[in-house]
Order: C-alpha cells, then structure tokens, then sequence
C-alpha cells in the first residue's frame, strides 16, 4: 500500500522511505507525527500501551509527514477524521486521531476536549517547552476554536497535551536527521538506541478509560447515567445552560492625593558594646521606659550616632533627634521632657562637673602625665632604665649629650642630680626625716620642722610621689614640727608622725584628712620632750595582745616608750635611760635625753640607743632596767647609730663632735672613727646596696664614703649650696639613688655614679676590711 | 583634750565641700597649665563647650569637637574588643605636640603639651 498517505516512517533506517506503510493491525497508531503536530487527547502515557491487540506504535518512530496524514485501518479503509473545525489556511491542520474505534461514546466525550485545550494549553505549554518551532504549534492550537467542557477533563487534557508534545518535538527532531541519513541507505551504519528514563513532566491521571479495563463498564454506566441525566432536564430551570458577560463600564480617572510620606533615614551602629550595655541596661531600666529593649536600643546608639555623648538630655541638639524618632519610646518622652527644663540651668551643669570626685582624679592623672613627659629621662634615670630619647626633640638631644659627656669623661663617683621635690608649702622649712613607704617604693613621707627650739613653727608633712615632684600627694599640717616619721610595715597607709611637743600621732595617709587616726595627746604617759625617733617594730612576743607591729618612740625626756593604741594611744616605757656620766648629771631629771635608737635588723629585742650625752647603749626590750652594754666614744650629742644591714655585728654611729664612729658591738671601742671637717654631722646611712658604703650629711656637703676605697677620706662630697644645710639623708632602696634633705625644705634626688656595689658577700668584705683594720691598729 | 576614735574620718573631713574641692580644682588646674611646656588646658562639658579653658574661645572650640568625636570612637574600639572594659585616656603624640585626653561621660579634659621646649 504505498500509495496510501500514510508515511509513517519507521525510526530505523532499515525502512525505506516509500514502502512504508505503519503496520497497523488494529488501527492504533500514531497518525499525528506532523510538524504542527496534532494533538492526539485520547493518548496519555498510560493509556496508549493499554490496547491489547493493537500494535502500539512507538511514539517517537513515527514519522510525521509534511501533508496530511490519512489514517487507513486494517481493512483498508480510510478511516482519517474529520477535523473538527477547519484551521486557517496558512496553519496546518492537526489530525485527531480515532484511537478507539469501538469507543464511540467516549470518543465523543473526548472530543470535545481537545480544542478547548488548545486554547487552554497555549499558556501552559510554551511555558516548559521554549522551543521555537513548539511556539508555532502552540500557536494553530489557539487558532482552534473551543467548546466548553467540564473543567475537570480540562485540565487533564491540558496535560495530555503536554505529554503528546513532548513525542511530537521529539519526532520532529528526528525527521530532519533521518532524511540525511537516507542517502547512505545502502551501507550499514550501526545505531544503538535507547531509551532515557521516562521523564515524567506532566502526570495527569486518565479520565478516559480502556474498554477492556476493569472499570470500564462502571465508567460506562456512569456516562450513561449523566447522559440521562442531561436528557431528563432539559427543561429544568436549574439545568439550563448559562453563559455571562461582564460589561466593562466607561472607565473614569479619579485622583487621590494623600499627605507626603516621610522617609527618615535610619542608621544603627551595631557594635558589641552596645550589646552589652542595653542587655545590662534592661534590668535598670526604671518606670519610665516601657518599652521593649529593641527601642530602647535605638534611641542609644541613634543619639550617639549623632555624635553627642550618652546623655542626651544635657545636648539641645538632641531635641531634634528625639522628635523625629516616631517610635514613641517611653524614655524618649522622658527625655523631652527633661530637656525642656534643662537649658535653662546651666551654671549648676558646670559646678556639678568642676566638683566631681572624677574630674579630680582624672585632673591629678593628667598632671601625672604631663610631668611624666617632663621629667620622662630623670625618672628613666632614677629608675634605671635606659633613657629614650624623643625623636622630635632636637633640643633635648643636645643637652642631653653635654650631660653625658660629662658623666662619660669621668670615672670617679658623682652624684648626679636628677631633680629635687620641693613646692611652695615647703620652701623655707627644714627637713627633719624622711621615710619610704614599705608597700609602695615610689612614696616617700618627708616631715619639715625644726630641731632646735629657735624657731617653732608648726609642721608639715608631706607624703610625696615620684611620678609627681612638683606638688605631694598628700599634705599633713601639725601643730608643732615634726621630728621623727616612719611608715608602718603592715598597715603601709598608718604614719606614725613624732613632734617637737612630744605628740604622736598616727595618720591615715589613705584619705587626705587632716586628723589623724589617733594621736597620744590623751596619753597620760606622753612625751614630754620631742619625740626624735620612731620605729615600728614587728614583736614577736608570745601573748596575743602583742603580736603584730608597736610603736617604739624615743624622747629627750629620757625615755624609750612603747605605744600600743586600740582605741586611745598608751605607752609602756621599755627603758629609761639613766645617766652615767656623773659629768652630765642633771638636776632636773635623772634621765639623759635619748637622741636616736635602732632595732637590730633580725633581733627585734636588741636595741641601741645614742644619748644625749654621747653614750651608745645597747639595750634588750626584755630587760628594761639595765643596759646590756654601754659604747663611750662621742663627746657630744649621738645624732644617729644604725647598725649595718648586711653585717649584722657591726653599727655606725654620728655625733655633733664632728666624728662617725664605727663600731663592732663586741669592742668597746671604735673600730674606725670618720672625720672630716670640722663640722657637725647631722645624719648618717649605710647604702643598701653595698656593704661598704655609707653616706653622710654634715654642714654644707653631702659625703659618700666607700671602706674599700679610703676609710681616711670620703670618696664623694658634694657640696650644697652655701647656707644651706642639708639635714637628712635616705638612700633609695630599689636603685642606687640617694635623696638630701635640706634647711630650705628642699629634697634632692641625687645618682650614685661610679660606685660599684663589687663582688663576693657583702658582710664579708665589711668585715675584711674591720679586720685588716683591727689587726694594722695592733 | 582632743578626742579621736577610728571613725573620725565622716566628719570634721570636708568641712566646706563646694568651696574646697572647687579650689583644689582649680588649683590643680593652675599647676598643670604651669607646668613646662603645656600650651593649654581644656574641661569641656558633655554638649562640646569649653568650661575651663587657656586657649582662645575658637581653637577651644575645635579642639573639644575634633577630639570628642576621636574619643568616642576610641571608646568604641576599646568596648567593642571588651565590652567590660572602659577607656580611661587617651594621647596623641605628634610632631609638635602631645595631645591628651582624659574622657568620661559628662565631661572632657583636655592638655596640650609641648614636651620638647
């Protein structure tokens, strides 16, 4: 049958192109293969291998011809159908194919469905499918007119369609390809198909159903239930079909104008602090702010994106941020309402800063600094660092250079002078003692007043930083002036202060109060006479009530007094010193004045006590009525006697006799004895440093000796300026600087330079050097 | 007879408070503007005005500005590392001179030093 129309063309190329005739035993083919491709509705995925004795032509072999398919069955017969409507001339025409030619009654349900989906579809269809020669298809389907149907089978044919589509582009791919290849018919050419996996686009389950299935007679009996149904109400009311029309009025332009939206920029910085201030801030809130912590997080971080300080009631330009913040937050409101009244108190804005506890704190660190970019390289000085220099100071390097030049050039000791403290409250007081703090190595207690009764004016003292030369910390007026200071070791913020009357007081020096904590004015036993030196003492003595730290004083009324204060200050006198030397006998008391004393350094029940009258008792804090020795060597009054912080045998004595006596407390008489000058020698030390080396203030110089070198002559001596005394010296513990006090109430920092501390134990070198001199003196 | 006990300290202490601790203010203030090298000294409330100042009314005023808004900003920095913690000062060391800050909420304090004269 070549001449029939029907040009299926097979997918293999075995087929010829002429003699091909689509076996159709039972007429189920796939006549629409055209290019419009022609929907075939009855044709799901399913339903299309459902036929039994058909032979189901494979979707994609079949070929579909350029004109018209005929559609001829088994017997021959041209069986093509009608098209329902006749498309354009210019689009070709798409075939229904009469698949089921038994099924006359669903055939005609069916038929009814395509076109409609071909309007429907169109949309739907070229949605997945973007191929442009799809878009051809699509566009004769819309061309087919539509008759209504129920929606139901709408939508299924729609998907129909879709599933029907994919064959036919598939098969219109093929065409083009196939009739290339037909030219090489005759050699073999070897072409493996196979199949993808099924790709399920669309699934619609068939509304049509197989005769031959299960269902088919309910199916059946169903349609010919509403067939009957449609027949019986043919003249019910409720029955009658209906179509509407919307009339589409004239349409009228109507204007509407609303108030102009404003738009405010917002911005939030959203930075961790804030975080953690509002999340702290939340349990503080007060009444005021009602409202939840998302606002009250804006109104923060906006005020301070504005650039003004946390507090924005105290900023006038606030208000406006406030007023435009629409989000009416409790604290908000609070704040306008504040800020309302504030502009017009301003004069207690101010006072309330000036007098804040903070600005004072901040105003003393601010000195700090500030003299610390002052003073920077004589504290690196002081405490040995080395000095940096500032590289935008040009002028500082060359003074800088001369100074160490100086240093450089010379090897033998000198004292540098680094800087001295002294202010205006001070000038023209005499030093009298001065004392580090044993907590804190930076402060240092300076008390002014005068040993002779010449002038009595009333005392000061001073509590002086490092970092601060240029004013103390800390400023204590006494009524009388102050003779002996120490600092306690346990409760390193308590001073005990000893005055010319007599008077102890202990200060706090925590607070800058005036008062003291307490003062022995009450005492019944309190000194009579000033009060030259004070000590406290660790006593480790066995009774609870005593243990922990006693202050041990020393007057000139003759005696050695222990304080104890709980609430009021009372002394137990550990010795009175008796008199010896008939020569100095007194008529008014049996006592000779005591001048100075010291704790040995690791027994604290041994003392030594210089006299008045220039004996040098040892004494036992346990045995008060009775020395335990006496050294005679001073004619004058014993200004100072220290024993050697590293040979724990050996003190150092001075006198106004113009003479320092060394002693070894087993001699009876002076190892060596110093002298230089005709001068009285006001105060003495031993470095802490070096077991050698002691200093010593008399009239008008300042005298380093070093054993090692010369036990004839010091080895430094600085003179002071002329007038001036200088009246008390302290070496620095931590470095190897030294301070001088003087008459004008002056403190000098001075650096010890070129005196070295030498090697090997520094007792022993002490000692060598006693030895060598016991053994030349014999 | 002066009597003392421990608790000394609450009264007799601060006898005028306003005026002493004004004048200690201020005098604190006079010594550092003393001091060697400090060209100038500013408090500046928390709206940016000078309360106390050495300098002339329009450099103050630029001053308080520029550094309020640098101080904030170091503030910033310092609290979003650790939000516990607080910026206490701040200094500028320049070519010139050396700028420092000591910052709080309600106020500003401000020194300008030269340290090399």
């Amino acid at each position: 049958m070549s001449n029939t129309t029907v040009t299926q063309k097979r997918r293999t190329l075995k087929v010829a192109k002429s003699s091909k005739t689509l076996n159709v035993s039972s007429g189920v083919f796939r006549p629409n293969q055209s290019t419009t491709k022609s929907i075939n509705p009855l044709f799901s995925g399913k339903s299309f291998g459902s036929t039994g004795d058909s032979k189901v032509v494979d979707k994609i072999s079949a070929q579909t011809p350029k004109h018209t398919a005929m559609v001829v069955d088994e017997n021959g017969q041209d069986v093509t159908p009608h098209p329902l409507y006749n498309p354009d001339p210019g689009v070709l025409q798409s075939k229904q194919g009469k698949v089921f030619t038994a099924l006359d009654t669903s055939l005609t349900t069916m038929t009814e469905f395509p076109s409609i989906a071909f309007q429907t579809t169109n949309a739907s269809l070229t949605g997945p499918f973007t191929r442009s020669f799809f878009g051809s298809a699509s566009a004769s389907r819309i061309s087919q007119t539509a008759e209504s149907v129920t929606d139901e089978t709408k939508d299924l044919l729609v998907k129909q369609d879709l599933s029907n589509s994919i064959s036919d582009i598939q098969s219109h791919r093929e065409e083009p390809k196939e009739q290339l290849r037909e030219n090489i018919l005759d050699s073999t050419a070897n072409c493996y198909l196979s199949e993808t996996e099924t790709i399920w686009l669309l699934d619609i389950p068939a509304v049509s159903v197989s005769v031959e299935s299960e269902d088919a007679e309910a199916v059946k009996e169903r349609n010919n239930a509403y067939t009957e149904l449609c027949k019986n109400r043919q003249g019910n009311d409720k029955y009658v079909e209906r179509s509407m029309q919307t009339f589409s009025d004239a349409s009228k332009t109507k204007e509407v104008q609303c108030d102009s939206i404003t738009m405010v920029d917002k911005a939030v910085m959203c930075t961790v602090w804030d975080m953690y201030d509002s999340f702290n801030n939340i349990s503080d809130v007060s009444a005021n702010t009602v409202v939840s912590s998302e606002r009250h997080e804006a109104t923060i971080p906006e005020s301070s994106s504005e650039g003004h300080l946390v507090h924005p009631k105290r900023s006038n330009q606030s208000l406006s941020v406030v007023s435009t913040v629409s989000t009416v937050s409790g604290s908000s409101t609070h704040i306008e309402k504040m800020a309302c009244v504030l502009p017009l108190d301003e004069e207690p804005d101010l006072q309330l800063i000036l007098q804040s506890d903070k600005l004072k704190q901040d105003l003393a660190l601010m000195e700090r600094v500030v003299l610390a970019n002052v003073f920077q390289p004589k504290l690196a000085a002081y405490r040995q660092l080395p000095i940096i220099e500032d590289p935008d100071c040009v002028q500082m390097v060359m003074e800088e250079e001369s100074w160490t030049e100086q240093s450089k050039n010379s090897h033998c000791p000198f004292l540098e002078r680094l800087w001295d403290f002294s202010c205006e409250l001070t000038m023209g007081r005499n030093v009298s003692c001065m004392v580090w703090n044993k907590k804190n190595p930076d402060l240092l207690a300076v008390g002014y007043g005068q040993v002779e009764f010449k002038n009595p004016n009333s005392g000061l003292v001073c509590c002086w930083s490092l970092k601060n030369p240029t004013w103390p910390d800390r400023v204590f007026h006494c009524e009388s002036g102050v003779t002996a200071l120490d600092f306690s070791a346990s409760n390193a913020n308590q001073l005990a202060v000893g005055m010319y009357d007599g008077t102890i007081a202990i200060y706090n020096v925590q607070t800058s109060e005036q008062t003291p904590i307490t003062d022995s004015s009450d005492c019944a036993n309190l000194h009579t006479s000033p009060v030259w030196q004070l000590t406290w003492i660790d006593h480790e003595d066995g009774l609870a009530a005593d243990k922990g730290e006693i202050l041990v004083s020393v007057s000139s009324d003759g005696r050695i007094s222990k304080w104890i204060h709980y609430k009021s200050m009372e002394c137990v006198d550990l010795m009175k010193l008796k008199i010896h030397d008939l020569q100095w006998k007194r008529h008014i008391s049996s006592l000779t004045p005591g001048m100075c004393f010291d704790f040995h350094p690791n027994d604290s029940k041994i003392y030594l006590v210089g006299t008045e009258e220039g004996h040098i008792h040892k004494c036992s804090s346990s045995y008060n009525e009775q020395y335990l020795e006496s050294y005679k060597a001073h004619k004058r009054p014993v200004y100072k006697v220290t024993w050697s912080p590293f040979c724990s045998d050996v003190f150092l004595s001075c006198s106004s006799d113009w003479t320092i006596q060394l002693w070894r407390q087993d001699l009876q008489i002076p190892v060596m004895g110093f002298t230089s000058g005709q001068r009285v020698v006001f105060d003495i030390m031993w470095s802490p440093h070096c077991a050698t080396v002691f200093g010593a203030v008399s009239e008008g110089k300042v005298e380093i000796w070093d054993l090692r070198v010369s036990s004839l002559d010091p080895t430094l001596v600085n003179w002071t300026s002329p007038g001036v005394n200088p009246t008390a010296l302290l070496f620095s513990p931590e470095t190897d600087c030294v301070l001088v006090g003087d008459s004008e109430g002056q403190v000098t920092v001075y650096k010890l330079k070129n005196i070295t501390a030498g090697g090997g134990s520094q007792g022993e070198t002490l000692e060598d050097v006693i030895q060598s001199t016991l053994s030349s003196q014999h | 007879m002066k009597e003392y006990c421990a608790a000394t300290r609450t009264h007799g202490g601060r006898s005028t408070p306003d005026l002493s601790d004004m004048a200690e203010v201020e005098d604190t203030l006079k010594r550092i503007q003393a001091q060697h090298g400090v060209i100038g000294t500013i408090v500046v409330n928390g709206e940016g005005i000078p309360i106390r100042t050495t300098l002339d009314n329009s450099t103050s005023v630029q001053y308080a500005g520029l550094l309020h808004q640098l101080t904030m900003k170091a503030r910033s920095a310092v609290r979003d590392i650790d939000p516990q913690n607080e910026l206490t000062f701040l200094r500028i060391r320049s070519k010139k001179h050396e700028i420092m800050v000591a910052p709080d909420k309600e106020y500003l304090l401000i020194a300008i030093q030269n340290p090399s004269e």
